[in-house]
């Protein structure tokens, strides 16, 4: 025989749909809002954590917050002092210097590098076209002898214009950036791009993965986005050589012999993960309002559709019908209606992230299982829970009545 | 008042519906008893409260007074004992509304049975032959008429073989064919099951067919017939 609350559910297909669509925009945004977040993230992350690299330097008290630092952090004589006192452990020694310049109609984050620590920074990585920023550090070269060459510091500022800067015969203006955001910005090699004031010539583009999306000689960065000190980068990589030790008992070596934060690469992505902690309760608290709405809406169709078949609830109950019986019908009602809502709200999270990554490839989301797995927990409760009040009304019909009305 | 012999018993009946000025007394210290294997007619003026008193003989509503038993034993308010009364020992046959209109002829059956953790079995398909209602199994109540739908609903009455089938006006819709064809099965069960019956009829030629045949008028069972 057909199940009634399927037979219910066919008959009145539209309002079932409906409903069930409410359902599944409410598990398609759980999905989706937590798969952009923890898709964006883990990005962030995976590319960190590429970094041919053991240990992260920053400033003393920058630790935890490192994925949220940029800007002129430690002097660039500590790569010398490092170098010295663990000789024996220490392979190279890699500075940056990290500053976000907008590109895409988006905050970039930047690593400005010396052309030569490419390798240990991507593993070797080849770009995939064009070439390395100031390739043979002939700009940088040219950079720091004007400024440490000038009268009084300030000085070199007012003497170097843009101008300067950009001449083809020390270009300093040059960046790479990766694949993803040359798709999104449609940038090709040998484009001029326009960006913290200065026009930008894009030299090469570098494989998706690596550390950052954009990089620029890291002089430039230094003098441009630190006021003219070129003494100074963001933190340094440092990568050990093989059978150095362990990684903790050299970290904690350098950080008492140092007085810096020492932190392994390996540490990055909870650092991460915990410094955008607060959008994760804001995704959670926008799923869990959204599940709510989703389903009250399922209750108010029960609740109606259960005081539009008082007649035949009363039919059922005067043919022994127990209130049990008449719970379950609704009961599954409910679960059936978030059933279909889940099966269109996860097809719906696969629609709306190819969407996403379709017009915006800069955002990465990802539809784990277990989020998944979550979404039809959340369901199954929502299921159980919206119907109860409407099943308890069902038991309570007044058969007479019912049965009686025209 | 229990009385082995008597499957129904009622003393003193009241019911009424609404209040104030606008209230009306349907049922006014009505008595009757219904013997064991008895086929019952009740006849009576529209509106004089027939259905009611089949609500409140079948415990789809509560009396608001009197005394009632029911397969010997007395009812009280009690939800429990009300639910499992009627689920082992009636069947119905409402005067309108008789199908879920979402479920085929068929299945309006079976959920009756499932509803009292019953299976469809042979039976069942001899009802529907015997009510001459076996080419609509397959269709929703939209797709039948008023008598095809009645006579579906006395297949569901007697589907889980009540001992007692309460029928409000069966063949209200029905040709003179079909009404014989059910009257015929009525009388059949109740000669061959034992089957107590109680018939709501206009018809003096339905009425007919019962062993016995009372009167209602103002609240009460007036006479006796036959
Ligand atoms: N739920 C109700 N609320 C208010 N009044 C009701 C209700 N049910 C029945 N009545 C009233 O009770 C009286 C008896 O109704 P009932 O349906 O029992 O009559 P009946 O004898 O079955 O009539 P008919 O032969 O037309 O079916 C009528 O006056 C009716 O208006
Ligand atoms: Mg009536």
């Amino acid at each position: 025989m057909m199940y009634l609350p399927l037979a219910n559910i066919l008959h009145h297909k539209l309002r079932s749909f409906l409903a069930a669509m409410g359902i599944g925009i409410g598990i398609c945004m759980l999905i989706t809002l937590t798969g952009l977040a923890r898709g964006s993230l883990n990005e962030v992350a995976d590319r960190w954590e590429s970094v041919n690299a053991d240990l992260i330097v920053l400033p003393s008290g920058w630790g935890e917050q490192v994925s949220t630092k940029s800007g002129s952090g430690l002097s660039d004589g500590f790569a010398g002092v490092i170098a010295r006192k663990f000789a024996d452990q220490v392979e190279s020694i890699v500075p940056v210097f990290l500053w976000r310049i907008s590109l895409a109609g988006q905050d970039q984050m930047t690593a400005g590098i010396d052309a030569a620590d490419w390798a240990t920074l991507t593993g070797d990585r080849p770009l995939t076209a064009g070439r390395m920023c100031d390739p043979d550090g002939r700009a940088s070269q040219w950079l720091a002898g004007k400024i440490l060459s000038a009268p009084a510091e300030g000085e070199q500022i007012l003497d170097l214009s843009a101008a300067d800067l950009g001449h083809p015969d020390h270009n300093c203006l040059e960046l790479v950036i990766d694949e993803r955001l040359a798709k999104a910005g449609g940038y090709r090699v040998g484009q001029i791009v326009r960006a913290a004031n200065h026009d930008w010539r894009i030299v090469g583009i570098a494989p998706e993965g690596v550390i950052t999306r954009v990089f620029m000689p890291r002089r430039t960065a230094q003098f441009l986005f630190a006021s003219g000190d070129v003494s100074r980068s963001t933190l340094m990589f440092v990568k050990l050589k093989p059978g150095a030790g362990d990684l903790g008992v050299i970290a904690r070596r350098m950080r008492d012999q140092t007085k810096l934060d020492v932190l392994a690469v390996a540490e990055y992505r909870g650092m991460l993960t915990r410094s955008f902690g607060i959008m994760f309760v804001y995704v959670n608290m926008v799923n869990v309002v959204a599940l709510i709405i989703a389903f009250l809406f399922i209750m108010v169709i029960l609740y109606t559709m259960v005081l539009q078949r008082t007649r035949d609830i009363a039919i059922l109950k005067a043919n022994g019908a127990s209130n049990g019986f008449l719970i379950r019908q609704v009961v599954a009602e409910s679960i059936l209606l978030t059933a279909m809502g889940v099966g269109l709200g996860i097809a719906l999270s696969f629609l709306s992230a190819w969407i996403i990554q379709a017009y915006r490839p800069l955002l990465t989301v990802v539809i784990e299982p277990e989020r998944i797995g979550w979404a039809v927990a959340a369901a199954g409760v929502g299921a159980l829970a919206s119907s109860l009040y409407p099943a308890w009304r069902a038991t309570r019909v007044d058969m007479a009545a019912a049965l009686s009305l025209e | 008042m229990i009385d082995a012999d008597h499957i129904l018993t009622a003393r003193g009946l009241d019911k009424s519906f609404g209040r104030g000025p606008g209230r009306v007394d349907v049922l006014r210290g009505l008595d009757v008893t219904v013997r064991r294997g008895e086929f019952l007619a009740v006849m009576g003026p529209s509106g004089c409260g027939k259905s009611t008193l089949l609500h409140v003989l079948g415990l789809i509503t509560p009396a608001d007074g009197g005394e009632l038993a029911v397969d010997g034993q007395a009812v009280g308010m009690g939800a429990a004992q009300r639910h499992a009364l009627r689920r082992d020992v009636f069947g119905f046959v409402f005067q309108r509304f008789n199908l879920l209109g979402v479920l085929t002829a068929a299945d309006n059956v079976a959920i009756s049975l499932r509803a009292r953790g019953l299976r469809a079995d042979g039976r069942v398909d001899e009802l529907f032959e015997a009510m001459g209602v076996a080419d609509v199994a397959r269709r929703k109540p939209s797709q039948m008429s008023m008598g095809q739908q009645q006579r579906v609903a006395v297949v569901r009455a007697l589907a889980h073989r009540p001992k007692i089938v309460l029928a409000d006006e069966p063949t209200g819709n029905l040709d003179s064919a079909n009404s014989n064809a059910l009257l015929d099965l009525f009388r059949r069960i109740n000669r061959d099951h034992q089957q107590t019956i109680v018939m709501i009829t206009h018809s003096a030629e339905a009425a007919a067919a019962a062993d016995r045949v009372v009167h209602m008028k103002d609240g009460r069972i007036l006479e006796t017939s036959r």
